[in-house]
């Protein structure tokens, strides 16, 4: 299995780089930009848990759908795409930054303590829990109420945005 | 694997709804001048005829599981979704006029509030993780665009963005939290989780518990995740405000009662502090801050993290089996009596913003000469809110520290103390508003609004101060709907 640990451990290495420079990037599109990678990288990691569909959902609806909105966002809205470094600095950036780090903190512990040593053993008859067949099997048996209301929410969402975007 | 089980029958006021709401959005789309004055009426007739369901399911009486035990209808949810469809109703009443005189989309309005009532009825059913947070996003997300629906007010935009921002990182975080119980608990399921509790590793599912937990604190803006409400209350135009304060608020603490009940509950040591300390807080800092304000919508905004306080006391103290079932029944009575006054002062805020086109406890000076009708009602909801007796606010509070008392525990006793200090607290800012109605002259405000006070409003104040009278003089009606809804469970 180690070939999946250091596949695992280089793709979480660019995620985290990436997720930095999404909120590090003075300019928006580079933030979209590095976006891409992280949710590749998240694609790639369900793949290597062998969730197969999801993977190319995340692919799909993220990367091309998600993105290619907050692009086409940036240019119909013409708002300024570059701030000046250091302009979008939060003043209580320091603060932030300890509670974020002892969030990590307590996390990573509880998570180690609770998970650490656990080995994952992949079998082929897993591959079909990953597969189209299986998911849309539990969405439209098990899960068919959430994802009935999920679509008035959607609409719901989208009547919500045309009404407030509508210039009158 | 079969098609799976539909129960027509139990997900009618659902589908009722959804179909309601598709009808108005069409309705709407193509006729346009009639469309207007359609629009409202089809959104208050739709919460209607979903409540005809809800009362023959509890007519029928029998519990409904679908999906494994995913989707239940039981007394427990029939209570609230028939207190959800009520809500909804008010709310179309109070926004009619409000949303009617101002230069607003009307359709795209009650499509959004049929919306988020929808995701509070399913609520009342879910009994998985998944369709939880589902429901809860259904309630929020329309509220969200509602906040901000007075596109061209600044303080309306930032209402909303406020609102969304904090709303969205809450739901994030409750995710994480649901996440982490789902990898401990290998199932969706609330009772599942129950039964499991955390398995081998209690620590990691008390932090768990706390993400979960944490969430949901922030949609029922309770200490310290409150500091939202104020400014969102204030911003947004009025009837989404009161709906806000009541109807999402209560969706979230539906949404805390269910999860606590049957997914944490064998494991109190986690949530129980976690929900002591919520109460404690928003009691505390809800009534200080409230004791401040000069405009009675960020006064009520406090006054509602306080409630939401109260509200949490009997969870907190229900951690073993005997308190349990006093303890939830006291979150149900209060929520149903918190909405039907907190509505109802609303209503007379609005009816009075109407008049003199301000939201300041100093406009209300004189109502008592000028409009005593009103000042009658804004009275009883005032006197309700602050719990003294005829009025149902005193039944809540009854049945609060009854839950307090059957739990006798130390760590209940110094939360019961608390409360009943910060009640007194609290007489002060109801009191104040008060005083200003009935005991000085009114105040010059030069641009005045229409004195009349029009008649979806007055039908809005007309149910709630039946409610609040009936139930505080007649609290055993409502007792015996917080005694049902805990046969099941």
């Amino acid at each position: 299995m180690w070939e999946q640990q250091v596949a695992f451990w280089v793709i979480a290495v660019a995620m985290a780089g990436a997720a930095i420079g999404v909120v590090r990037a003075n300019n928006v599109v580079h933030a979209a930009l590095f976006l891409i990678v992280v949710f590749a990288g998240s694609a790639a990691q369900y793949i290597l848990l062998l969730a197969e569909f999801v993977a190319w959902v995340q692919v799909l609806i993220y990367i091309g759908a998600i993105i290619v909105l907050f692009l086409f966002g940036v240019m119909l809205t013409r708002a300024p795409m570059r701030e000046e470094r250091g302009k979008l600095d939060n003043s209580q950036r320091l603060a932030s930054a300890v509670v974020a780090l002892f969030l990590f903190g307590v996390l990573a512990v509880f998570l180690i303590d609770a998970f650490g040593g656990t080995e994952l053993r992949f079998r082929d008859s897993m591959v079909e829990v990953g597969s189209a067949a299986s998911v849309g099997d539990s969405i439209f048996r098990q899960f068919v109420i959430p994802f009935e209301v999920v679509s008035m929410l959607l609409l719901a969402a989208l009547v919500g945005a045309v009404a407030l975007a509508r210039r009158d | 694997m079969g098609t799976p089980y539909f129960d027509y029958h139990a997900l009618a006021p659902v589908i009722v709804l959804a179909a309601v709401a598709l009808l108005a959005l069409v309705v709407d789309f193509v006729w346009k001048d009639g469309g207007r004055r359609a629009v409202p009426q089809i959104a208050g007739i739709g919460m209607l005829l979903a409540l005809i369901p809800v009362f023959t399911l509890a007519a029928d009486g029998e519990t409904r599981v679908m999906f494994g035990g995913a989707f239940v209808v039981d007394n427990y949810a029939l209570a609230f979704a028939g207190f959800f469809l009520i809500v909804g109703y008010v709310a179309v009443l109070l926004s009619y006029d409000y949303i009617d005189e101002g230069d607003y989309y009307r359709g795209e309005y009650y499509v959004l509030l049929l919306t988020s009532v929808l995701g509070m009825v399913v609520l009342a059913s879910a009994r998985d993780l998944i369709t939880i947070f589902v429901a809860i996003e259904t309630v929020t997300l329309p509220t969200f665009v509602l906040a901000g629906w007075r596109k061209h007010d600044i303080r309306s935009n930032e209402a909303a963005i406020k609102y969304f921002i904090i709303g969205v990182l809450s739901s994030a975080v409750m995710l994480y939290g649901m996440s982490l119980i789902f990898g401990l608990s290998n199932s969706t399921l609330l009772s599942e989780i129950g039964s499991v509790a955390g398995g081998d590793n209690p620590a990691l599912f008390a932090v768990a518990i706390f993400l979960t937990l944490a969430g949901f604190a922030f949609k029922v803006s309770a200490v310290p995740f409150h500091f939202w409400a104020p400014d969102t209350y204030q911003g947004a135009p009025l009837p989404v405000t009161a709906f806000l304060s009541v109807a999402s608020k209560a969706a979230g603490f539906v949404a805390m009662l269910s999860v606590v009940a049957l997914g944490f509950f064998a494991s109190p040591n986690s949530w129980q502090p976690v929900i002591w300390v919520l109460a404690a807080a928003s009691i505390v800092v809800g009534n200080l801050a409230a004791l401040r304000q000069t405009d009675v919508v960020r006064m009520l905004a406090y006054s509602s993290v306080a409630q939401g306080g109260f509200i949490l006391v009997p969870l907190a103290v229900s951690g073993d089996n005997d308190a349990a079932r006093a303890g939830f029944q006291g979150v149900l009575v209060y929520i149903l009596i918190y909405a039907a006054m907190n509505m109802g002062a609303f209503a007379c805020v609005i009816a009075n913003a109407r008049r003199t086109r301000s939201t300041e406890i100093q406009s209300f000076s004189g109502l008592g000469r000028s409009n005593p009708a009103m000042a009658v009602v804004f009275t009883v909801f005032l006197f309700s809110l602050a719990g003294i007796p005829p009025f149902a606010g005193w039944f809540a509070k009854f049945v609060m520290f009854r839950a307090v008392l059957d739990a006798g525990t130390t760590a209940a006793v110094v939360l019961g103390v608390l409360a009943a200090v910060f009640s007194v607290v609290a007489f002060f800012y109801y009191g104040t508003v008060i005083r200003r109605m009935w005991f000085h002259a009114a105040v010059d405000l030069g641009d005045t609004g229409s004195p009349r006070v029009p008649g979806a409003l007055v039908a809005a104040m007309a149910i709630t101060t039946t409610v609040v009278v009936v139930i505080g003089v007649y609290p055993q009606l409502f007792a015996k709907i917080g005694d049902l809804a805990f046969r099941a469970t």
